[in-house]
């Protein structure tokens, strides 16, 4: 059987009157690269900063490596890497100083070679105070100071965010190094598809708070399809296809956005619909998300109505 | 180890307060104790007394010191309170760094121990180094006409636990999520109210039990918080 290593159970979290995370249940396997993707203001770092124990649930629990979050022992954070949203570290302090700060809470795992062959390979001087770098520099530390423990679980909290192509690249790069290693576990939250494509292998979306879907990659990109229908007359009103999300209608065309319909059911019921054309249109990772978590009634953007 | 390391981190965090402290009240504190020499005044009586009054002994030897150096050091050993209490805690929430500190294999309690500890040995080290200089100076012969009282060293000692006090009346401020306006400023509210009641006794022994007690509360707080707390 399988080691979870990363689980939540009915996990809730209001802000005074604001649901931030609504029943969240999830289950990370050892060895998962799991992608936790949402838009802004989904959930993402408050459900991370519960998993580790910096917020307190309003209801539910989490547990890593097989222990409460709200009582993770400082043996079990000695396992856990965690990378902050925005890279926040010590501004006074040099990465040297940073190195030797951070090397005293990991004294028998700590990697040395592999911190300054992270630090030389990003092209960083050791004795640059960290008020002196650049955002994506930060971001590099910060993701070397992670790795050096090496860590069985690594939680990243929008890692790339703010970092341009090259350095997010260079970032993705250094993750997989660890992701190499066996057995190691990476939980990172992003809202830019193409690197979680890159490199996770399950992805879950959250949406205002919700688990929308959990699954792996290939699953996600085979389940939402688009589906362009054309009619000779008005598209019917009524629209009982099995795993409709929204549908975008025009005087004589149809678009729906599909959930885990076969292209057999879509076949037959746009022969039932009286659909002169229908094609599914392939879209990318990204084109998925967007239309997988925008609302019902949302309209593509500048697309304004006709008077 | 790791202690030691969070002990560095914070000292580094603190140590140009401490400097600027210890500068400023060797300076300000000495140089008034210089002034008040030159110009005489230990050799004067501070208050006039009626003849046949009883004189007070401490009174008459005490309070020229105190009243020059002493409020020099009130007022450092205050600014020093809350500049430590705005390091220590208010600027980790603004600079976002609280996640990064509290995500280690140590326990929040003894991250918040390095912190009170190295606070503490900073007013000891900035400002009662520089008060045991400027006594000892003060009781050099020749210098004032008659030895300063110990008490009046004891007294020093008060000032500085008071700065001590409103650091953690800070800290406890920083460490509420309430709104400043509201239950955030309580803490700074009551270290006032501890502030004058120590002021108004005259008895040492008095004195020290309110500070204590007043910083216990404070502490009992600042621990109960800062477990709780969300970062």
């Amino acid at each position: 059987m399988t080691e979870t290593v990363l689980e939540t159970y009915g996990l809730t979290k209001y802000y005074g009157g604001t649901l931030a995370l609504d029943n969240m249940d999830l289950k990370i396997p050892r060895g998962c690269i799991c992608g936790f993707v949402g838009r802004n203001a989904a959930g993402k770092t408050t459900a991370i900063k519960l998993m580790l124990g910096l917020l307190k649930p309003t209801a539910g629990s989490a547990k890593l490596l097989g222990c409460d979050s709200q009582n993770l022992t400082p043996a079990i954070r000695q396992r856990i890497g965690y990378v902050t949203e925005g890279h926040h570290l010590f501004h006074w302090m040099s990465i040297a100083s940073l190195e030797k700060f951070q090397r005293a809470f990991f004294p028998k795992q700590w990697d040395d070679r592999f911190f300054s062959e992270m630090i030389e390979y990003f092209e960083l001087p050791k004795n640059k105070k960290i008020k002196h770098l650049s955002h994506g520099q930060r971001a590099q530390v910060s993701l070397a100071l992670a790795l050096a423990p090496n860590p069985e679980l690594l939680v990243m909290d929008d890692p790339t965010l703010g970092l341009d192509t090259a350095i997010r690249r260079q970032f993705l790069e250094g993750m997989i190094q660890l992701i190499m290693q066996q057995g190691r576990t990476v939980f990172f939250s992003s809202h830019i598809l193409g690197d979680v494509e890159r490199v996770s292998d399950r992805i879950v979306v959250i949406d205002k708070g919700v688990i929308r879907a959990d699954c792996s990659l290939e699953q996600f990109r085979e389940a939402v399809k688009k589906v362009k229908l054309s009619f000779s007359d008005c598209p019917p009103a009524q629209l009982d296809i099995e795993g409709l999300l929204h549908c975008r209608r025009s005087e004589k065309e149809l678009e729906l956005i599909l959930i885990g319909t076969d292209d057999e059911k879509i076949k037959q019921w746009a022969d039932s619909a009286a659909a002169i054309k229908y094609s599914i249109v392939k879209m990318n990772l990204e084109d998925q998300f967007i239309e997988f978590t925008a609302p019902p009634n949302h309209k593509k953007l500048f697309q304004w109505e006709k008077n | 180890m790791r202690f030691l390391a969070l002990l560095k981190k914070e000292l580094r965090e603190c140590l140009p307060w401490l400097l600027i402290a210890a500068i400023a009240f060797l300076v300000l504190g000495g140089l008034a104790l210089r002034l008040m020499i030159q110009s005489g005044a230990p050799f004067r009586y501070p208050y006039h007394f009626s003849p046949g009054s009883t004189v007070n002994r401490y009174l008459l030897r005490a309070s020229p010191l105190l009243s020059t150096t002493g409020v020099w050091l009130f007022f450092i050993s205050i600014v020093l309170g809350l500049a430590l209490g705005i390091r220590q805690f208010f600027i980790p929430h603004f600079s976002r760094t609280w996640g990064f500190t509290i995500h280690r294999s140590i326990n929040k309690l003894t991250i918040l121990c390095a912190k009170l500890f190295v606070a503490a040995i900073a007013f000891i080290i900035s400002l009662g180094t520089v008060w045991l200089l400027i006594y000892w100076y003060a009781s050099l012969p020749e210098i004032l006409p008659f030895l300063p009282e110990p008490r009046l060293f004891i007294e020093g000692w008060i000032l500085i636990a008071m700065g001590f006090t409103v650091y953690l009346g800070t800290a406890l401020a920083g460490l509420s999520k309430a709104r400043w306006y509201t239950t955030k400023v309580f803490p700074l509210a009551f270290v006032l109210v501890i502030i004058a009641t120590t002021v108004s006794q005259w008895k040492l022994s008095t004195a020290f039990a309110v500070m204590i007690i007043g910083s216990l509360i404070l502490l009992s707080q600042i621990i109960h918080t800062f477990l709780n707390r969300e970062f």
